[in-house]
């Protein structure tokens, strides 16, 4: 008894000036985004941005404190399981049954969502290969490494076959193997069709994995693009990375003006962001400031958010 | 209705270990009723003073609605502390469409199910002892279990405000212990100060034990009617509060 499909005109998701209190923390400050069927949607920003409270909105398991959400067209307090029935999750921290085996923790949870027995029996064979743990079907979760657990909490999130995937930093704490891992696996997950939302600090992994995303700092969203958009438009192109002495600093500093989009004066480096990486490497060399050390690199989304939400430790 | 898939996740569970938890459940009474009933009992020979049945008697029946009330009681602790706090199996129940409801009712079925699997070994051994003689003891099971019943909803509702579990200390020490040893499972409330005795009347443990001695070895009378109410009511607020109580702590 499946609900009939969403027209693919509908957003999946719609947030106008949601808002999330609570006592007088504000978490979600008045945000307002959409997620359209099919891709990937990110949330970055630092820890304490609000990106784990909007992901538990979504999620109905928070209720909205303001503002206005439907999500796969439906109302999260009112129709909150018929969402649930159509969304997998996967928290920050893990949570598997710890009590159980590996097959056992889909199982179980394949009968919260009501799948039927012997569906759910071939699904689970199917999801277990997707994430690489046939080997350890019958193996209790505690041992399993950091990697095998977010796998298997990735299986359980799609045991009934979920049209949108909510990620809460599906790949913190994880060595780089499994990262890449993770990351191919949710890349194939796009290509079938699921809609991902992916909340994460790690600006490799949403220029890797995400179509479009927010960064969002201090509960609100502060800019909105692909990571292409946001980085030409926040940052440039290519970025040149000096160690220099302090002498030839000083140089650099009274011939730089005019040649580059922006200099940034850091303890260790000086970055300037450009659009021509190469030639202002070969310019600045001309006028004879001597270099440590150069490098010419493409303008990541880190520039993107260092610019926007600024260097100082946020806690 | 999910609550009956969280009484499936703990059978599966406790299947692995039924043999043990069986085992355990039949020592139990074997040990009280031996050194309590009959190594202490036979040196009490006034009957009277238990209502006219033997110590025995008297003890093993105050000791199963104890034994259910403290078992109640723990089962409301450490291990829903450790689901809702440390495993987080809740959040994980909740991103499903199984409700906070679904999981309060669930838990309680469940501890409700390991209460008779307590309480019937139980009433087994009173059975060999030879406290049991009729027919219409067999409701001492129910009794016990509703008292442990009783209990839990209330602990769970605890339980589901607290944010370590430090508190358990106290509440042990002085609310469960206290309570197991003031309610007239060891002796009779007359013996307590008069205000002992009203307090007493107050305890819900006090109102299980009443109703199992009743059905098993007294008559049955019309306040038997007052203790089913009084731990139902209990049950009913418990149930209550606790399900608000638990909403707010799983859904912030």
């Amino acid at each position: 008894m499946d609900a009939p499909p969403v027209p693919d005109s509908v957003a999946l998701i719609e947030a106008r000036g949601l808002t999330k209190t609570f006592g007088n923390h504000v978490a979600v400050d008045g945000i307002s985004f959409e997620v359209r069927r099919g891709e990937a949607f990110g949330f970055l920003g630092p820890n304490g941005a609000g990106k784990t409270s909007t992901m538990k909105m979504i999620g109905c398991t928070s209720p909205p404190g303001g503002g206005a959400l439907r999500v796969i067209g439906m109302d999260p307090i009112a129709q909150a399981s018929e969402i649930k029935r159509r969304i997998g999750v996967v928290p920050q921290t893990d949570n598997l049954d710890i009590e159980l085996t590996v097959r056992e923790n889909l199982e179980m949870y394949g009968r919260y969502f009501d799948v039927p027995r012997e569906v759910a029996a071939a699904r689970i064979d199917e999801l277990i290969e997707f994430v690489q743990l046939s080997e350890k079907m019958t193996s209790r979760v505690e041992p399993l490494s950091g990697g095998m657990k977010r796998r298997l909490t990735i299986a359980r999130a799609l045991v009934n076959q979920p049209d949108l995937l909510l990620l809460d930093e599906p790949t913190t704490g994880l060595d780089p193997q499994a990262r890449h891992l993770v990351w191919d696996r949710l890349y194939r997950l796009k290509q079938r069709g699921v809609t991902l939302v992916i909340t994460t600090h790690y600006m490799d992994e949403a220029e890797q994995l995400c179509d479009r995303l927010v960064v969002m700092d201090k509960a609100k969203i502060v800019a909105e693009g692909s990571p292409r958009e946001l980085i030409t438009r926040h940052s440039t192109r290519e970025v040149v990375e000096l160690r220099l002495a302090d002498d030839a600093r000083d140089q650099l500093s009274a011939s730089i003006d005019g040649l580059v989009d922006r200099v940034e004066w850091l303890p260790d480096r000086v970055l300037l962001y450009t659009e021509t990486g190469d030639g202002i490497l070969t310019e600045i060399h001309d006028r004879g400031v001597r270099t440590d050390s150069a490098l010419v690199r493409r303008g990541t989304l880190e520039d993107v958010f260092l610019t926007i939400t600024g260097r100082s430790l946020i806690e | 209705m999910s609550a009956g898939k969280i009484v499936r996740r703990n059978s599966l569970v406790y299947w692995r270990a039924w043999r043990t938890s069986f085992f355990l459940s039949v020592l139990g009474p074997v040990m009280f009723l031996s050194a309590m009933g009959l190594g202490l009992g036979s040196l009490i020979e006034e009957e009277q003073a238990f209502g006219g049945v033997s110590y025995l008697s008297f003890f093993a029946t105050g000791m199963l609605a104890a034994s259910t009330f403290q078992s109640g009681a723990f089962s409301a602790t450490y291990p829903i502390m450790n689901k809702m706090m440390w495993q987080r199996n809740y959040d994980a129940m909740l991103a499903s469409p199984v409700g906070v409801r679904d999981i309060f009712l669930g838990e309680l079925g469940w501890i409700g199910v390991t209460l008779l699997q307590l309480a019937v070994p139980f009433f087994g051994v009173m059975a060999v002892f030879g406290v049991v003689d009729s027919p219409m003891a067999l409701l001492a099971i129910p009794a016990a279990v509703l008292a442990g019943l009783s209990c839990a909803s209330a602990v769970f509702a605890y339980t589901a405000t607290l944010q370590t579990d430090e508190a358990y200390t106290w509440l042990f020490r002085f609310i469960i212990t206290p309570l197991f040893l003031l309610s007239g499972t060891f002796f009779p409330i007359n013996q307590l100060p008069e205000w002992g005795q009203v307090a007493a009347h107050l305890t819900p443990l006090f109102h299980g034990v009443e109703l199992v001695r009743q059905v098993t070895v007294y008559n049955v009378d019309v306040s038997a009617l007052w203790h089913v109410s009084y731990l139902l009511a209990m049950l009913a607020i418990g149930t209550m509060v606790g399900i608000r109580n638990l909403d707010r702590r799983l859904r912030p």
